[in-house]
């Protein structure tokens, strides 16, 4: 007859064993008597051992010991970190390219600013900057815009009419031939003629606008 | 106002179906200081010419005050949206004295040249831009700046007439004679030229461009000081005038003037426009004023104009109490100014009365104030 060996009777003794094997070794065992006895010397030390460490030893620092415990979770957690950083190096290197990629937009951007500041013609910027200045924001998502000048719009005041022309359409304004006529120009987009009225004796001024004033 | 624009657009039922699609559209507001009584278009026509259609207007109104005050001025406002989108037209009529529920007539002839296929209705629209009234209030929407334009022709006519009133008390009714003779020799003697103006376009003359500084005229008691400034002269254009003022005044002003003499290459001075600018200028401030507009010169026969030098002067400011400045009589008499400057509107419709009725009635009319 042949016995297990000294590792399966352990397994069994500590009920670690697997179903199989478990019903092999106990069936041996109910008929050896001398496995059985193994089988009890071993249940009885396995007793006598969780005895032994049930009792907490004399002198016990619990502070040190959740000190010294704190430390090595700290440790543990350092150490993590390291070598996930040593495991991912790509990600550092993207944060730092980022900013020499927003240092050089920004260098770029001063050159062209400066380049077309020195380049363009001191009335052209004026009239740029004057035609920026007009633009205002109303509120909030509103572009509020003053009138713009249609260039296509000519005002004409000559000896007998004020003119409004406009891609060959025309609103004339008539006053009469006369000495006292005087022509004024508004620069912001308006010709006028005033005249005696022959009849009524009345100061009229005659005047046409390219725009809403 | 229903009744008012049902009163103006009777003389439709006497002119026929045919002219009546053409007539204007009169339009005033419910609490309007004015209200339309008559109105007669007696010599109006429309005409086809080529594929156009002439369409010539002579509008004689009556107007009302129906107000309690004094009206010194008005502004119709005249558009024509189917033939110049966004362009209009005004008729002004200044140094008025009307009072309390009289009645005063206002004269509008125009000319529309529209294309054939125009939509039906009427092609002309008149609104009230603005009423300004003796107390210097005013009433009307105001889309055209005309309170600013009836109340400086205002302070012009107050200036005007006390000053042709202390010259009676100084010298007599002769040194006003004499006055009023020396204004009309300066009109007669003023140079008078067509003008075009074009607002964001470009230079269209081949002659070379200069840029010309300014010369100022600094007038004593100026609110503004004129600090320096300079335009485009290319031949017959000047464009885009470029100036730097400086409030020198202890009040904050809101909008001012600037008039603008031109000088060609004969020495001769012609006042071509004004730069006007809205603004927010404090006390001690500066600011500058820059206009996109070309004005162009046309010569009617004779030697081609070629501008050579400019000079500026400040012609008006407004304060941000609403009070004005204007030059003095003092002022327009140097004799930069006094070369190109026109008469005041009241200073024009004074020297008509001289013409038409004699000093006598000039100097009643003057007594009225």
């Amino acid at each position: 007859m042949k016995h297990p060996n000294q590792v399966r009777l352990a397994l069994l003794a500590g009920g670690d064993l697997g179903f199989l094997d478990r019903w092999r070794v106990s069936r041996h065992v109910s008929g050896c008597s001398a496995c059985a006895g193994e089988i009890q010397a071993l249940k009885t030390a396995k007793n006598q051992v969780r005895e032994i460490t049930a009792v907490l030893p004399e002198n016990l620092n619990w502070n040190q010991l959740a000190g010294e415990m704190t430390a090595n979770i700290r440790l543990g957690l350092a150490a993590g970190e390291a070598i996930a950083r040593f495991d991912k190096p790509a990600l550092g290197r993207s944060r730092h390219l980022g900013w020499n990629a927003a240092m050089v937009m920004v260098c770029a951007t001063a050159i062209f600013v400066v380049a077309f500041w020195i380049n363009t013609p001191r009335a052209q910027m004026d009239h740029l900057l004057s035609a920026l200045g007009r633009v205002r924001v109303g509120r909030i998502g509103t572009l509020v815009q003053n009138p713009a000048a249609n260039p296509d719009v000519m005002l004409e005041a000559s000896s007998s009419s004020l003119d409004l022309n406009q891609n060959g359409r025309t609103l004339s304004l008539m006053h009469p031939h006369s000495d006292a006529v005087t022509v004024s120009v508004s620069m912001q987009g308006s010709v006028g003629v005033r005249y005696v009225d022959a009849d009524t004796g009345q100061v009229t001024t005659n005047k046409v606008y390219d725009a809403e004033q | 106002m229903r009744s008012n624009n049902l009163r103006a657009l009777l003389p439709v039922l006497f002119l026929g179906t045919a002219f009546a699609g053409v007539l204007p559209k009169i339009d005033l507001p419910k609490d309007s200081p004015v209200s339309v009584i008559a109105s007669d278009y007696g010599e109006s026509s429309e005409t086809a010419r080529g594929g156009a259609m002439l369409l010539d207007l002579h509008a004689a109104l009556t107007l009302r005050n129906s107000s309690q005050r004094r009206i010194r001025g008005i502004t119709l406002l005249v558009t024509a949206q189917e033939v110049t989108p966004g362009g209009k037209g005004s008729v002004t009529v200044t140094s008025l004295d009307v009072a309390p529920f009289e009645t005063f007539p206002l004269h509008i002839d125009l000319r529309l040249l529209r294309p054939l296929q125009a939509a039906a209705g009427a092609p002309v629209q008149i609104g009230l831009d603005g009423v300004l009234f003796d107390d210097l209030s005013f009433y009307g929407p105001d889309k055209l700046s005309s309170r600013h334009t009836l109340t400086l022709s205002e302070w012009e006519a107050r200036r005007d007439r006390k000053y042709f009133k202390s010259l009676v008390a100084e010298g007599g009714q002769e040194r006003l004679r004499r006055e009023i003779l020396e204004s009309m020799t300066h009109s007669l003697d003023r140079p008078s030229l067509d003008v075009q103006m074009v607002r964001g376009g470009r230079a269209t003359n081949f002659e070379p461009e200069k840029q010309v500084q300014f010369a100022f005229l600094r007038l004593p008691d100026s609110p503004i000081d004129p600090m320096g400034g300079m335009a485009r002269i290319a031949g017959n254009e000047a464009r885009g005038p470029r100036l730097e003022v400086k409030n020198r005044s202890d009040r904050p002003i809101r909008y001012i003037e600037i008039g603008w003499i031109l000088e060609d290459h004969g020495g001769r001075q012609f006042l071509a426009g004004s730069v006007p600018a809205e603004l927010n200028l404090a006390p001690g401030q500066k600011s500058q004023i820059l206009e996109n507009a070309t004005l162009k010169f046309p010569t009617r026969g004779g030697t081609p104009l070629a501008i050579e030098g400019m000079t500026g002067f400040v012609s008006s400011v407004e304060f941000a109490d609403g009070t004005l400045w204007i030059p003095s009589r003092a002022d327009l008499g140097t004799p930069q100014l006094q070369r190109v400057m026109a008469p005041s509107d009241e200073e024009q419709r004074l020297i008509q009365i001289y013409r038409k009725k004699g000093l006598p009635a000039l100097i009643a009319e003057l007594n009225k104030f």
